[in-house]
């Protein structure tokens, strides 16, 4: 296996163009945090961004950071809390920004941060024969021409190198706290959701949930009443919430269902983690055979569960336009050499 | 060129005569949107539903004719002005609430839906559609998507695409794709997020799943006046910069404000220089924690009064003044020209110093509503265009406005688009190869380009010739175009 290790978007062009004209094969690699979700690939060689890690702008009043991708996001907690504010992913340090992005990682507190999608203002990037193009802008609202960062978010390295982002950010919350009840289930996650304006996250499991407060102190010591009103609870260790669940299990898939076919779904199933009112539920999974029933449960309750760790791909669900992806594949990668069949298929 | 005759029997043989209009008046009326430019509609087709609507492109398709996609027409850029005798597909007929979803959180609609219908429609569910734009009366979910709308609440709340989870798509060749899903995750690339705001170029959307909001538990609406323009701006920062983030931050400046005054009644100071309207939700004791910020930011800027909206009727008025503005400006002057560009927030105050000094050189009237918080301004140039070289003028000022904002480090447009009014300034801002990679995707979705061509991008093919349609290039204003 080959190494490129580009110090600059420039050495990311060159390394493209000799790699779509001699069609050696390429996956893009940040931090290796996201490298299990996707389908199998076959490549010649590994273009790792860690060393595009520099901030290029960061100006807190403007709620806006402006990065070279490869950066961890460690480094870029570090940088952002000096300025009060974060982006609110709550992956492993070791992940670069590029990585979460490309992986379509969306934040745990979603409910209450919003979607990493709507947090990529603009993006510089290389495209799979060299071409190097910039997209959106560096404000924080924007309606110019057509959002290629927004194809290129999400598509598992298949389509560019992101080299850089402009990333809108947030106020650190004031306070926060992680509440676990006694009790789990779905139906007590959702007595809490009702009861809870704007949580960062409700997490149901079959014995327990996990209630994630964020805000103004008093706005905390509030909720947390209300939770407490509603379920036996203990306060837990701040990052409890956001660790990737069951780290024993072989295989975990990441269910995507609308709420309401939740129960469905995860009937007779003995572990979940759901994230309620979003519908995102990790399910661990011993056998690929149990990840075979659980896939089929989750396509008639018309959804996904891809395989964020262990082996098993995105699964075969159908895919909306096949023809559209298979265009918009060719037009960015027209040599097809960046990670072939890595992304979903139609 | 097609033969528009046989295009229209097709399409009345297909949608009933009914939804078929081919008579000069009601073609001279979808000839434009609510910008200044004027075309030519060869046809005006008002499908009923998604079925009339492939029906439709696909018959344009077999005929090789243009389509421009319409929503209520309220767009201010030109993106559904019809050019070359194209066919306008209005979805106004299509105006059905398909489905309300409130334990998902989602509502399917037809894209002829107002936005305000939808947030009525909502009433009592405890939820609402977050993207507020001040057109919300009379603009319609369908072109909301189109724009990627954005609206005074957008601040917090994000704007048209972070409230669009799915939506069916007609592609030119007719065939009706669903992009996106209900669920927090859909297969493939986003192709959702890329027809958000992509301007009608990419296909007709016949229903958008929406994201639907919880109501906040408190709100609270304050209006902080000002006697310097420029404390005003300050005070946006200083919010922000005490880790606040508004649900709403709109400034109005003294121009806007007294034709405000005259025409709403809504108690707003008309001696000061510059009011800004501040709303704050959540829980009760977030709202609280909240407004003590706001007030303490505005009045280290030396804010003159601070009022808190003390009941929901008052608090409904403070919001008239500001929605009310641009019915008001009719009184500033017979015409206008609203602008739309976004600069960083901290900019906010040498921007308009730059704008007032723009409007002083070209002998302008200008006055100011915009969402502060979010940096984007909407500069309104007032003028009577019978007065010979006023419009000339006013078109120079575009001009001047926008390369301000661009060298200030802003964007094109914050909500409006970039339409016909702005593509020959897509060069500014974007690398000829961003703008060719930018074509080539168009032309993944448009093989043919015969969706809405020559908007949004400058040169495109098939649209050098409309290349001087575009007002603003140069001030010039070319012949045959109705302003």
């Amino acid at each position: 296996m080959d190494l490129i290790h580009p110090h600059s978007a420039h050495d990311v062009q060159e390394a493209l163009r000799e790699c779509a004209a001699s069609r050696r094969r390429v996956l893009i690699v940040g931090g290796r945090q996201h490298l299990d979700k996707g389908n199998p690939t076959e490549v010649d060689a590994e273009l790792w961004t860690t060393l595009m890690d520099q901030v290029i702008a960061y100006d807190p009043a403007e709620m806006l950071a402006v990065v070279e991708a490869g950066m961890r996001l460690r480094d870029l907690r570090e940088v952002l809390a000096h300025g009060g504010q974060e982006w609110p992913l709550d992956e492993p340090g070791d992940a670069t920004v590029g990585g979460v992005i490309a992986a379509g990682v969306e934040p745990i507190r979603r409910l209450r941060v919003g979607s990493m999608r709507d947090t990529v203002v603009e993006m510089d990037a290389v495209l799979g024969d060299g071409r190097r193009i910039t997209s959106g802008a560096r404000v924080v609202k924007n309606v110019s021409g057509f959002d290629v960062h927004r194809l290129l978010t999400g598509s598992l390295g298949t389509l560019g190198v992101i080299t850089q982002v402009a990333l809108k950010v947030r106020p650190l919350p004031k306070a926060a706290v992680t509440l676990i009840t006694r009790e789990g289930g779905l139906a007590l996650g959702r007595r809490l959701l009702d009861a809870l304006w704007q949580p960062a996250a409700i997490l149901a499991e079959p014995g327990r949930v996990l209630v994630r407060l964020e805000g103004w102190p008093s706005e905390i010591a509030e909720q947390a009443a209300t939770v407490r009103a509603l379920a036996a609870c203990e306060e837990a260790a701040d990052g409890t919430f956001a660790d990737l669940p069951f780290p024993d299990a072989p295989i975990l898939a990441e269910v995507g269902v609308v709420s309401s076919r939740l129960d469905q779904v995860l009937q007779g199933v003995g572990s979940y983690r759901a994230l309620m009112s979003v519908g995102t539920t990790w399910v661990p999974c011993s056998t690929d055979e149990e990840l075979s029933l659980l896939r089929a449960r989750v396509a008639e309750a018309g959804g996904v569960a891809p395989v964020v760790r262990g082996s098993g791909g995105l699964g075969d669900t159908p895919l909306p336009a096949g023809e559209l992806h298979l265009r918009i594949e060719t037009t960015l990668d027209p040599a097809s050499v960046l990670a072939p069949n890595r992304a979903w298929a139609g | 060129m097609a033969d528009l005759d046989a295009v229209r029997r097709d399409l009345e043989r297909a949608l009933g005569s009914d939804a078929v209009s081919a008579d000069p008046l009601t073609r001279r009326l979808y000839a434009r949107d609510a910008s200044l430019i004027e075309g030519d509609a060869g046809l005006v087709v008002f499908p009923a539903d998604a079925g009339q609507v492939v029906a439709a492109m696909t018959i344009a398709a077999q005929h090789g004719v243009a389509v421009v996609p319409r929503g209520s027409g309220t767009g201010l850029t030109g993106a559904s002005t019809p050019l070359d005798d194209a066919v306008v597909i209005v979805t106004s007929k299509m105006n059905r609430i398909l489905e309300i979803r409130a334990e998902d959180r989602l509502a399917w609609v037809e894209p002829g839906v107002f936005n305000l219908d939808l947030t009525t429609a909502l009433e009592g569910t405890g939820f609402h559609y977050a993207p507020d734009p001040s057109s919300q009366q009379v603009s319609s979910i369908g072109g909301n998507v189109n724009t990627n709308a954005g609206g005074p609440h957008c601040l917090a709340y994000g704007v048209t695409s972070a409230h669009v989870l799915a939506l069916d798509l007609v592609l030119p060749d007719g065939s009706l794709v669903r992009l996106g899903a209900e669920g927090p995750s859909a297969p493939g690339y986003d192709l959702r997020g890329f027809v958000v705001g992509s301007e009608g170029t990419l296909g007709v959307v016949t229903a958008v799943c929406v994201r639907l909001t919880p109501n906040p538990p408190a709100v609270r609406t304050m209006l902080l006046d000002f006697a310097d323009v420029e404390d005003c701006a300050r005070t946006v920062s200083a919010i922000v910069a005490r880790g606040v983030v508004p649900a709403a931050m709109e400034m109005m400046d003294r121009g806007i404000v007294r034709a405000v005054e005259a025409f709403a009644h809504a108690g707003y100071p008309t001696d000061a220089a510059a009011v800004l309207l501040v709303e704050v939700d959540g829980s009760e004791a977030a709202v609280d924690a909240q407004a003590t910020e706001v007030e303490a930011a505005a009045r280290s800027n030396g804010v003159g009064t601070v009022r808190i909206a003390a009941t929901e009727a008052e608090r409904a008025l403070l919001w008239k003044g500001r929605k009310a503005a641009f019915g008001a400006i009719a009184r500033i002057a017979p015409h206008y020209h609203l602008h739309d560009c976004v600069v960083p927030r901290t900019k906010l105050a040498p921007i308009l110093a730059g704008v007032y000094a723009i409007a002083k050189r070209h002998e302008l009237i200008v006055t100011n509503v915009f969402h502060a918080g979010d940096g984007n301004l909407h500069p309104l140039f007032s003028f009577d265009r019978s007065v010979p070289g006023t419009l000339e003028r006013a078109l120079a000022a575009a001009d001047e406005l926008v390369r301000l904002c661009i060298d200030a480090g802003g964007s094109l447009s914050g909500e409006h688009g970039i339409g016909l009014e702005k593509r020959d300034f897509m060069p500014l801002v974007f690398s000829e190869e961003s703008l060719s990679v930018q074509a080539c995707l168009r032309e993944a979705f448009d093989p043919n380009g015969r969706m809405n061509p020559s908007k949004v991008l400058p040169d495109g093919a098939r649209c050098g010739e409309f290349a001087a349609a575009v007002i603003g290039r140069d001030g010039a204003i070319p012949e045959g175009t109705w302003i």
